[in-house]
């Protein structure tokens, strides 16, 4: 004989229908997870970005006392650059509240100065204010630090959202595998009987189930990684086609560990499944004799 | 018949002590049941469809937990081994289904395979052995036939390979010739006697087949009323209900 035929029959419709769910369950979870971490490099990404990112103003000043300031500001340790903004700046950084036609020229305007300073200086805000001061201006320095402290909850809200839905989508893929087991089980109690009447160990039966489950999670989560491979693949992609501006959406760029979640996550799933398979299989068997 | 003095007996294969079974909230199929059986002894189960056989059977082959009394196979009390000393002690019992329970996804010579390798032996070690079975019950030629291709008669003979492959210790066969014609009952009939003969198996066969019965000389029990009853009609040394004494049944022999 050539090979000889699995004690269990081979896979019927009831495990292509679980096989369908657990896929979609893996896409969902790999979903939720690539969210997760994309939020989480994006609040890293956004709060970088507005640390060290200052903005000065500078009331009832013309024109070149304001260049004298940013002279002023670009002398001071911790500061890399420092910029006045021009009139059409300033007006296209209005144009949301005041329409694309510019400002009347009767709106009195402050002088603004966008400074980069080393985020890793501490209490460069107060440095800033403390020197202009000092130089006889009357300013105002905005760090920035309310948007920021905005941004860093609403992400770490979203971030807690998505891990709470990777558990839940893992702990349902779980559950449905060992439900599925049991009906498995159920369904196969004339082969498990016979076996268990021959003499088969409790760990043998539950290895054959075992071994069932575990490929059929593997297949089933990477059948759900691709799709979620897929899916960010094509969002980022029609997002850049677009040239839509992005906030988030640049840190669904696949890296490493983007990759790593996709190929980890039919690893879980077969761990799950099989799990699930040994526990329910054995708890079966002590039930009777 | 005292504990003490079944004790002394080292040779023993089956002993029930006052076994009782009752499924979920019914009454009694059986209460009170003793039995002992030799190693290597041969004995039939007679009784009416209901009266609890393949209950009784169930019991031996360590399918079911009686629900009052002990079960002891070769010595040991079932109630007290471990999970994994219960399944060595059911690859001691060939057991023949009524049903014949044979798997269908898997050919006749599969089947037979079975026990096997649950037990992990390797396909070409046992293979000869699985054919040659095979071809003494008659289905040589149907080796990887499935057994929804097979007459009701080769099922059963099927089945019966499958129970006898391991060269158990104890054969449980519940009637293993039903399905067959006479020349093959008689013959599979042959296969039990020649291994109780020649290697010790205790045979215990439950048949409503009388002329069956009649052929062998072997007691005859019978579940009646909820009681095991040795037949005096068919070689019983009794009357009405009592206990069965190892030594009358050697004597029986």
């Amino acid at each position: 004989m050539a090979r000889e035929t699995p004690l269990l029959p081979v896979e019927d419709a009831r495990e292509m229908a679980l096989f369908f769910v657990v896929a979609a369950l893996c896409f969902l979870a790999s979903l939720a997870a690539l969210t997760a971490k994309s939020t989480y490099g994006a609040a890293k990404s956004w709060t970088a970005e507005v640390e060290g990112e200052l903005t000065v103003t500078l009331q009832d000043v013309d024109r070149r006392a304001a260049e004298d300031a940013k002279k002023l500001i670009e002398k001071v340790d911790g500061v890399r650059s420092a910029h006045l903004l021009s009139k059409d700046e300033i007006d296209k950084l209005l144009e949301p509240n005041f329409g694309n036609r510019g400002l009347p020229d009767s709106l009195p305007l402050p002088q603004l100065i966008a400074v980069t300073a080393d985020p890793s200086i501490r209490d460069m805000g107060p440095t800033l204010q403390r020197k202009l001061t000092e130089a006889g201006y009357e300013s105002a320095v905005d760090e920035h630090a309310d948007w920021a402290g905005d941004v860093r909850r609403m992400l770490a809200i979203a971030r807690i959202v998505a891990l709470t839905a990777v558990a839940l989508l893992g702990s349902t893929a779980v559950a449905v595998i060992a439900f599925a087991t049991h009906a498995a089980l159920l369904a196969r109690k004339d082969i498990v009987d016979v076996l268990h009447l021959a003499g088969a160990r409790d760990r043998f039966i539950a290895s054959l189930f075992e071994r069932r489950f575990w490929v059929l999670g593997l297949r089933a989560g990477a059948v759900g990684a691709l799709l979620a491979l897929g899916a960010a693949a094509a969002t980022i992609f029609a997002v850049k086609a677009h040239g839509a501006r992005t906030g988030l959406l640049p840190e669904l760029s696949l890296d490493f560990a983007d990759l790593l979640v996709l190929v980890m996550t039919p690893v879980i799933a077969g761990f799950a499944a099989r799990l699930a398979a040994r526990i329910t299989v054995i708890r079966s068997l002590k039930s009777v004799m | 018949m005292t504990l003490s003095r079944l004790d002394l007996f080292d040779d023993v294969a089956v002993r029930l002590d006052s076994v009782s079974l009752r499924y979920d909230t019914s009454d009694d199929v059986f209460s009170g049941i003793d039995l002992t059986l030799k190693q290597g002894s041969f004995s039939f189960l007679t009784g009416a469809s209901g009266a609890g056989k393949t209950s009784l059977l169930k019991l031996l082959y360590l399918a079911l937990k009686p629900t009052n009394g002990e079960v002891s196979l070769f010595g040991r009390p079932t109630s007290r081994l471990t999970r994994d000393q219960l399944s060595a002690m059911r690859r001691r019992v060939g057991v023949v289904f009524q049903e014949f329970r044979l798997l269908d996804h898997l050919t006749a010579y599969e089947n037979v395979a079975l026990p096997l390798r649950v037990v992990g032996r390797k396909e070409a070690d046992y293979r000869p052995d699985v054919e040659e079975l095979l071809t003494w019950v008659g289905l040589g030629k149907r080796l990887h036939a499935h057994p929804h291709t097979l007459s009701g008669g080769e099922q059963q003979r099927v089945a019966i390979a499958r129970a006898v492959v391991t060269q158990p210790d104890i054969i449980i066969a519940d009637e293993p010739t039903g399905n067959v014609d006479p020349e093959m009952g008689a013959r599979l009939m042959r296969l039990f006697i020649e291994l109780n003969k020649r290697r010790g198996t205790t045979v215990i066969i439950a048949t409503h087949d009388l002329g069956l019965v009649r052929q062998v000389n072997a007691p005859v029990f019978r579940l009646t009323n909820g009681l095991l009853v040795e037949d005096v009609e068919f070689g019983g040394s009794g009357s009405g209900r009592r206990r069965t004494d190892p030594a009358q049944l050697a004597e029986g022999e």
